[in-house]
């Protein structure tokens, strides 16, 4: 047997793929994750109050999505219902969060993948012709952490969420400065988006395929009008058919969880089978986005590659109308009255149980905690990337058998790894945690 | 960001100061900020820094920024592999000055877990104890944050003025200290928080009066307490946890009128968030007060 070792970049944290060969039969593809810090263990015993400051640190890449489920727990815990004002904010929290990791995954990330024959090192190696494309990019995300600063306080792990709403509220001045500079970033992801597709289309003509795995489930915790603020899991059966969407304290009846071996993270089934998260679970179980821009992509989406849509590598298309998406639907929402007394209401931490969801850049994120006497007993995270885990290997094990044959091991191969992995965005810090 | 490769270059022009970035256990949050600095138009090349670029090893390099802490095996490998390639090393970040966050890991209870755990014995292996970066190499530069300003990496590769931090974050934030003295907690009341008033007249236990300031004070000014990220102020720096501890307390005993008891158990609580980014372990040797930004 033949064992390939391939280091991961461009991917958020420490992960390798490892492919075992004999001869030109491809046995297996792992994906692992190789670091960890014990978020659930070493919590336990800190006061449950201190939880939405702790666990953003989990991952600086979508802390946000963690500082809110956090307190959504919380609240699910003391039973209080948030004003109407604190939800908008934390929904403008995630759609700065939206806006920055998108823009990440899909220029520093994966875009570097698509020019010429072999792709590029990175961002900054695009050369002449795209010379307006790095600096763009860099501002389009700037725009995203202004906004979490604005609605979360601090500029990558928020305070500003609290049990029961908001410490606080967003000056209509404030939000004119913050509408004018997304109203500017608006221009320019769109600028990137069309250039990213043009790439793309290159792409998929050189190497022929965007992917040929079949369709698995696909799982996203959002409702209309409230994208990545959803109270419920949603489902798609591969077939396209809509699955009973359940609430984030029913999780363990759905989802299970299954130790990977060699690996810090777990994987997720739903009802024993393979799922998908990420932004193309999400199109596909919504869509019809609601902003004009947004829109116009989408069915320039659909029209292209079908509804619904099951190519792996649609995945970073798809994320690309997201950045659209929450730069549109943060423009809307920040036309609103978002200041004054009405922000937070006042309750009591009780002892008892608290599941808070959140649909995270990744996919549904599910905090779950004990609380005892003001302190955790024991938390658990269920996290978005380690949904797509059990996805990915299967994915990578289907690029791994077009790229090795009897005439070897195509150089390709090794793309095509980071290819697929960077297409579920994975991040490894919180599949860890 | 300069394209060409230094090995490319004229050999007769003067070579592109490189930097690069090593990431050890933490969150990225770090790289995040970094992202965000302006850094990438300017004559500084990137050379190594796996989150953005493909790039086999790391090369010798002018600067190298070190964030996360020592937690595993495979980090101190690499830490010690790869410090000796660089001019200047930089610890960026709490988590690689004191722990940060994962220095909660470092309580006995929460380590029997992960050492017990033996069916991925393939992958690498958290040391007996979490150590910060200084621990095991010798550091030029800190940058105290989680994560540190964009700010602070600009002024780390060189580029722009240099970096005043304001003493406190007391002086970063501007609310006004009045007379009164709370005789309870606020936590969870729903009352709107006063933006001009000190958060400790309103009942909430803020250590900005001892944190280093230079943040320009993001959380107090949305109205949540400082949580001490950017570490001690100067006059805390080579002092003990104790003392540092000690001086917090006096603070809330004179604007409160909250019973020292409760005060003290507050500030105990295990894992209080407090305890991540202030009594942490620091290397031991005092540090320069100088190389911290
Ligand atoms: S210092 Fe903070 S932002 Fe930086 S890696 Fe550690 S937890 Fe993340
Ligand atoms: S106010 Fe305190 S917790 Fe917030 S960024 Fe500044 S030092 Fe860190």
């Amino acid at each position: 047997m033949t064992t390939l070792t391939i280091p991961l970049s461009r991917i958020e944290g420490h992960a390798r793929v490892v492919i075992n060969l004999a001869g030109e039969r491809v046995l297996s593809a792992h994906f692992q994750a190789t670091e960890l810090r014990g978020f659930e263990h070493f919590v336990q015993g800190a006061p449950a109050e201190q939880m939405p400051i702790i666990v953003p640190r989990i991952c600086g890449v979508c802390s946000t999505a963690h500082h809110l489920a956090a307190v959504k727990a919380l609240e699910n815990l003391a039973g209080v219902t948030v004003p109407p004002k604190a939800v908008c904010i934390r929904e403008l929290m995630m759609l700065g969060q939206v806006i920055q990791n998108q823009a990440t995954s899909l220029f520093l990330f994966t875009m570097p993948d698509l020019p010429g024959q072999a792709g590029v090192p990175s961002l900054f190696h695009l050369g002449e012709v795209h010379s307006k494309i790095a600096p763009r990019a860099l501002a389009v995300r700037r725009a995203g952490t202004q906004l979490i600063t604005l609605a979360g306080g601090q500029f990558i792990h928020p305070v500003r969420a609290v049990v029961g709403g908001v410490s606080g509220g967003i000056a209509p001045r404030a939000a004119a400065e913050m509408r004018a500079s997304l109203n500017q970033a608006l221009t320019r992801a769109s600028f990137l988006v069309d250039a990213y597709w043009d790439l793309f289309e290159g792409l998929h003509d050189r190497i022929g395929t965007l992917g040929d795995d079949s369709p698995t489930y696909y799982l996203a915790a959002i409702d209309r009008g409230h994208a990545y603020y959803g109270d419920r899991l949603r489902v798609m059966a591969p077939d396209g058919s809509v699955q009973a969407a359940f609430p984030p304290c029913d999780y363990a009846e759905h989802l299970t969880d299954v130790p990977i071996e060699g690996s810090y993270s777990d994987g997720t089934l739903y009802q024993g089978e393979l799922v998908r998260a990420n932004s193309l679970a999400r199109l596909n179980i919504d869509p019809h986005p609601t902003t004009p821009m947004a829109r116009a992509y989408t069915e320039r989406f659909w029209q292209e590659w079908g509804y619904p849509a099951h190519a792996i590598l649609l995945f970073d298309v798809a994320r690309g109308i997201e950045l659209v998406y929450a730069i549109e639907r943060a423009i809307e929402l920040l036309e609103q009255d978002l200041d004054g007394d009405d922000l937070w209401v006042g309750c009591t931490l009780r002892d008892g149980q608290g599941c808070g969801l959140i649909e995270a850049p990744r996919g549904p994120l599910i905090h779950h905690y004990e609380v005892q006497g003001g302190l955790v007993t024991s938390a658990r995270f269920v996290i978005p990337t380690q949904h797509n885990m059990l996805a990915i290997e299967r994915a990578l094990l289907v690029a791994a058998r077009r790229y090795v044959s009897s005439a070897g091991i195509s150089l390709e191969l090794e793309r095509a790894v980071g290819r697929v992995v960077r297409a579920f965005d994975p991040c490894i810090a919180c599949a860890t945690h | 960001m300069n394209q060409t490769s230094s090995a490319q270059s004229d050999s007769t022009a003067v070579a592109t100061p490189t930097f690069a970035v090593l990431q050890l256990s933490g969150c990225s949050g770090c790289e995040v900020s970094l992202l965000n600095a302006d850094v990438w138009a300017s004559q500084q090349e990137l050379v190594y820094m796996p989150l953005v670029l493909s790039a086999e090893d790391l090369p010798p390099v002018d600067t190298l920024l070190v964030s996360g802490a020592v937690y595993s095996d495979d980090d101190l490998h690499r830490l010690q592999q790869t410090a000796h390639r660089a001019r200047r090393v930089v610890a960026v970040g709490t988590c690689a000055l004191s722990g940060g966050v994962a220095n909660l890991g470092n309580r006995e209870s929460a380590r029997r877990v992960f050492l017990d755990d033996t069916s991925r014995r393939h992958l690498p292996r958290l040391l007996p104890q979490l150590r910060p970066v200084d621990a095991v190499v010798s550091v030029d530069l800190y940058l105290p944050g989680c994560p540190p300003t964009p700010r602070l990496f600009e002024a780390a590769l060189k580029l722009g003025e240099p970096f005043e931090p304001a003493k406190t974050v007391c002086q970063d934030c501007g609310r006004i200290k009045t007379r009164d003295r709370p005789d309870r907690l606020a936590r969870h009341s729903g009352v709107a928080i006063d933006p001009e008033v000190c958060l400790i007249n309103q009942g909430y236990l803020c250590i900005g009066s001892s944190t280093r300031g230079g943040c320009g004070a993001p959380c107090t000014r949305a109205g949540h307490p400082c949580v001490g990220c950017r570490g001690p102020s100067n006059g805390f720096i080579s002092r003990s946890a104790d003392e540092w501890f000690a001086a917090i307390k006096r603070v809330f005993e004179r604007m409160t009128a909250i019973s020292r008891e409760q005060i003290d158990a507050e500030l105990r609580s295990p894992g209080l968030s407090l305890f991540v980014f202030q009594f942490a372990d620091y290397a031991g040797a005092p540090r320069d007060i100088e190389k911290v930004l």
